[in-house]
């Protein structure tokens, strides 16, 4: 069996590593989902497809957390329906608390989506995740171009040469997306 | 006849304020301000305090590690908050792992101040007045707070690091398995290591500065410091080069004596990276500050040292092979950081200058501070011959060479701390395109981690600095020159504005480079609120880091803008220890400004800093454990902290939670009523993810309930102003912070009104503008804020 390392070599977090899988998969994990939540980050920005998959996702009625700065992309965009400013770290502070009451004060969520996130944020902000949001589960999973140990499902990592089977595999996890 | 007390302490009743101590005479004691309730607190003192902090800020983990290790039970998979052998929770693990940090921290700046107060004491003797001009009365604010004590001599901190020792060995006592098992308490702990780490810093500075002579409040000092260069490009490596890295100016200072009482001043220059430079500049007006941190492993590469001098923390561990490389030869000055190397303290400087020279060693250890200067330079002037003409940037053709041989395999992009997609720029360059990889210069942390990994042995930092060389060579910048306290004059002036909201707030950008993108951001952070009128004030490598750029008329912000502590000021207060004057400056409003005890006082200070100051440190590079024990020190005064992405891996964050109402109830001392207020601050401890999200970031957390409605309607105006600037939208939760109307800045308070109308569903009454209905709380101008029942002046 191959292993695939984590983006940040060293980042081995301990046994309870998640796996990589193939879009579809992930797709249909997050349409097994009951009140999912997209959390994206500033690296959404590098690009109109990247924000133009989220706003996809969004679309499908999956509501958005824009973390670190890019609300403004949504913004720039015009769509703002169901996207709301937070930062991750607060966010996380709240995902943790099954008492939350969410965005749209629905309560918490059971699965969240990371996309767009600086890669070692996102993976502190998994295993805070993996480690106590445990009562209910929340399964998290992220759909960036990086292996994350800490999510239970990623990608693999992908080099910046392979941007355009990324950018597929992102068309690919949207369209296995059913709500 | 004299009583014999406890501890063998005589007390003789004739002579009312003697006793006598065995082993030591405690002076009649001056009575300057009766004792407050918590001199030298211990671990449990207050933990009452603590976790008052900690039921708001509630502790948050993001483990960077799911196992421990620490014992021969373990390894124990804590993952999922499951219990270990010994039984301790991973929260409270990590809780444990943090306190772990800070105690590394919190050594390191206790174990220097001791350090210099022997050193000191060796060189000046114990009775060196701690004076610091006209300006600045409250001499040590910190050390009246937590220790009761205000120092008259050098001497008087013999005390003071007793303390403060005392109380690490009993916090690292706590780190045992099967002791501490509440990661509440192990918090608590942690903020009182904080506290000693801040107190630490104080006296460090306190003693470079009685001793040395550097700036307080004497003429030319304060606003008024020198600049100084700043930068790679401003050492002249025509000449000889000495480089001191480190934060222990002892033997940098002797330098720069033997280069005076000698003449050499300019002729040999001497430059530094890190505190170490910061402080040198302090005492020696021709020293230049090479680079902060991050910059290090650069520098060194690069060769221009013809001497390197080390002294403590923050230096490579693989500093003597990186010397070694460059032919440099390396003194080692303090016993933290010796490197291997041989004791040659009291040896004769001929005989070690000579061995140095030869290359017969590759260092030596000199542990006499006053023995440095003489064979650093002597050393220097003859190794700069020998190394004329040799060249350590890598030529053209092994650039070439080197860009060429890379197969972007992505190796060093996932050992790279930043994911830097080094291959991709190689491969630019050797398409003839180098700015690609000129570009990494300044975003790269400096670190070396990919050199480790390219199966190409590549070396990477060399040919991104080579790529960037043009722009190294011109990289001059000024820095103000470290101001050390802030003025009891400075504090009375801004006390008043302060804390009734209108200068917005005190930013005060400090700590390590370990930026996510770069040093250009630490300029933006200072620019953007320097032009808001708040002050800035800065400490260590971000302060070094914001020097190196310039506005369009080609100043840098120290040249753009004024030095005193007041609207729009940019102050360097200097180094990692003397950001303890930030703390100083926070502490002093509420003595000066607001008459508050300070003596033995910490908890009642930190309660009205919490609830009136409106202060937020940035650490956006924080990476080391100092910055750990810097943050912490901070929050259990009051003083929150933004950090860059990079300290989520610090694991612990404090942060609060503004949906839940009970969280943010104060008591108004006037009456003892119980108030539902606003979150502000909302978080202690916050990370961002990039610079724009924490500009609105810092502005919403100098936010306070004391604020009057002008004050607020000006903090709103930035915060929005901001958000909408960097985010593109309004903040969520802008709306939180209204009390009244006249919270609301004039020039868009409509079109405000009308959005908490139809956003919020506000009533408001259009006719007189008022707010009807809304608003978490009434503005109340005569509301005095405390988290202290027993500060209530009368019941209700
Ligand atoms: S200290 Fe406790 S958790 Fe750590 S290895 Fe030992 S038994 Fe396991
Ligand atoms: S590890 Fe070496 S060969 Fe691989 S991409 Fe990086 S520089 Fe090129
Ligand atoms: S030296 Fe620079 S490029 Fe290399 S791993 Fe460190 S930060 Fe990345």
């Amino acid at each position: 069996m191959v292993m695939e390392i984590p983006f940040d070599v060293a980042n081995i977090a301990g046994p309870e590593i998640g796996g990589t899988a193939p879009p579809e998969v992930i797709g249909s994990y997050i349409t097994s989902a009951k009140r999912p939540l997209l959390v994206v980050g500033s690296e959404l920005l590098r690009g109109d497809f990247f924000l133009d998959i989220a706003i996809e996702i969004g679309k499908k009625g999956i509501p958005i957390a824009a973390t670190g700065h890019s609300m403004k992309g949504f913004v720039e965009k015009e769509y703002t329906e169901n996207v709301t400013y937070y930062n991750l770290h607060e966010l996380t502070n709240c995902l943790r608390d099954p008492n939350w009451k969410g965005l749209d004060g629905g309560g918490n969520y059971d699965f969240v989506i990371f996309y767009g996130i600086l890669y070692y944020y996102a993976s502190q902000m998994l295993s805070c995740i993996k480690n106590f949001a445990t009562e209910p589960l929340m399964r998290a999973v992220s759909i960036d171009q990086y292996y994350h140990p800490n999510a239970r499902m990623s990608f693999t990592n992908i080099s910046p040469r392979m941007e355009e089977e990324y950018k597929d595999m992102l068309r690919k996890l949207v369209g296995s997306i059913k709500r | 006849m004299e009583e014999i007390k406890k501890g063998g302490i005589f007390a003789i009743p004739e002579l009312q304020n003697v006793r006598i101590n065995i082993g030591e005479i405690i002076e009649e004691e001056e009575e300057w301000e009766p004792m407050g309730p918590h001199p030298m607190p211990r671990i449990a003192t207050l933990r009452d305090w603590d976790f008052k902090l900690l039921n708001r800020y509630k502790p948050f983990y993001a483990p960077l590690c799911d196992m421990c290790c620490l014992c021969t039970y373990g390894k124990c998979d804590l993952t999922g908050n499951k219990k270990g052998a010994c039984g301790i929770r991973m929260d409270a693990q990590q809780g444990r792992i943090v306190l772990l940090a800070c105690l590394i921290g919190c050594s390191a700046h206790c174990a220097h101040g001791r350090h210099l107060l022997h050193d000191m004491i060796n060189k000046f003797g114990r009775d060196v007045p701690i004076d610091f001009g006209p300006k600045v009365n409250i001499e040590a604010p910190l050390t009246r707070l937590v220790c009761g004590i205000k120092p008259k001599t050098i001497g008087d901190y013999d005390k003071v690091f007793s303390y403060i020792e005392e109380q690490i060995v009993q916090l690292a006592d706590a780190l045992h398995t099967g002791q501490e098992g509440s990661y509440m308490d192990f918090e608590s702990k942690t903020l009182h290591m904080g506290m000693l780490d801040s107190l630490s810093k104080e006296a460090a500075d306190i003693l470079q500065i009685a001793c040395y002579g550097m700036p307080t409040s004497f003429a030319g000092d304060g606003p008024d410091v020198p600049l100084v260069d700043v930068g790679i490009g401003t050492i002249d490596t025509n000449k000889p080069v000495i480089i001191v890295i480190g934060h222990n100016v002892p033997p940098a200072a002797d330098i720069g004596v033997y280069l005076t009482e000698n003449r050499l001043d300019d002729k040999v220059e001497l430059g530094g990276i890190c505190c170490t430079s910061i402080d040198t500049t302090r005492v020696y007006n021709k020293a230049k500050v090479v680079s902060a941190l991050g910059r290090q492993l650069r520098v060194l590469r690069a060769g221009i040292a013809d001497v390197v001098v080390i002294d403590e923390q923050c230096i490579r561990a693989d500093v003597l092979e990186l010397c070694q490389h460059t032919h440099s030869p390396m003194i080692a000055t303090n016993d933290k950081a010796m490197h291997g190397l041989v004791d040659r303290t009291d040896d004769d400087p001929d005989k070690i200058v000579d061995d140095l020279v030869s290359g017969r060693v590759l260092g030596v250890v000199i542990l006499e501070p006053d023995q440095v200067g003489e064979v650093a330079v002597r050393t220097a002037l003859q190794v700069d011959k020998k190394r004329k003409g040799l060249s350590y940037i890598l030529s053209d053709a092994e650039f070439t060479r080197y860009v060429n041989d890379c197969i972007q395999c992505g190796s060093c992009t996932l050992a790279c701390p930043n994911g830097l997609r080094i291959g991709k720029a190689n491969k630019s360059a050797a398409a003839g395109n180098v700015k690609p990889l000129a570009d990494l210069f300044d975003i790269c942390v400096g670190c070396g981690r990919c050199e480790q990994v390219c199966k190409k042995h590549i070396p990477i930092v060399d040919v991104v600095t080579k790529a960037a060389y043009p722009q190294l060579k011109a990289e001059k910048g000024k820095m103000r020159v470290g101001r050390g306290p802030v003025w009891d004059s400075e504090i009375r002036d801004v006390g008043a504005p302060l804390v009734l909201g209108t200068i917005p707030g005190i930013i005060a950008p400090i700590g390590c480079g370990n930026y996510p993108n770069g040093t250009k951001d630490a300029w933006l952070i200072v620019k953007e609120f320097a032009e808001r009128n708040y002050i800035v004030t800065l400490t260590g490598c971000m302060a070094i880091d914001c020097a190196l750029w310039k506005d369009e008329e080609g100043k840098t912000l120290y040249e753009a803008h004024h030095g005193g502590f007041d609207a729009g000021g940019v102050l360097n207060i200097g180094s990692c220890v003397s950001n303890a004057h930030i703390h100083d400056a926070a502490i002093k409003v509420a003595s000066i400004f607001a008459g508050r005890p300070l003596r033995g006082n910490y908890e009642e200070i930190a309660d009205y800093i919490l609830s009136r100051v409106g202060a937020c440190g940035v650490a956006w590079g924080a990476m080391s454990q100092k910055a750990a024990s810097i943050a912490t020190g901070f929050n259990r005064l009051g003083v929150p902290a933004v950090v860059g992405p990079h300290g989520v891996k610090y694991r612990r964050a404090f942060m609060g939670r503004p949906d839940i109402k009970e969280d943010w109830t104060l008591i108004d001392a006037t009456d003892g009523s119980k108030v539902y207020v606003e979150p502000g601050p909302q978080d202690l401890l916050v990370a961002c993810e990039t610079v724009e999200e924490a500009m609105p970031m810092m502005a919403k957390l100098c936010i306070r309930p004391s604020d009057t409605d002008r004050g607020r309607s000006i903090k709103l105006t930035h915060y929005i102003d901001l958000s909408l600037k960097y985010l593109n939208t309004y903040p969520p939760d802008w709306h939180l912070f209204v009390r009244t109307a006249s919270d609301l800045p004039i020039a868009t308070r409509n079109e405000l009104l009308k959005k908490l109308e139809d956003e919020q569903s506000w009533k408001i009454d259009w006719k007189t503008k008022k707010i009807v209905e809304g608003p978490i709380r009434a503005y109340n101008p005569s509301f005095n804020p405390t988290n202290l029942e027993r500060l209530i002046r009368r019941k209700k």
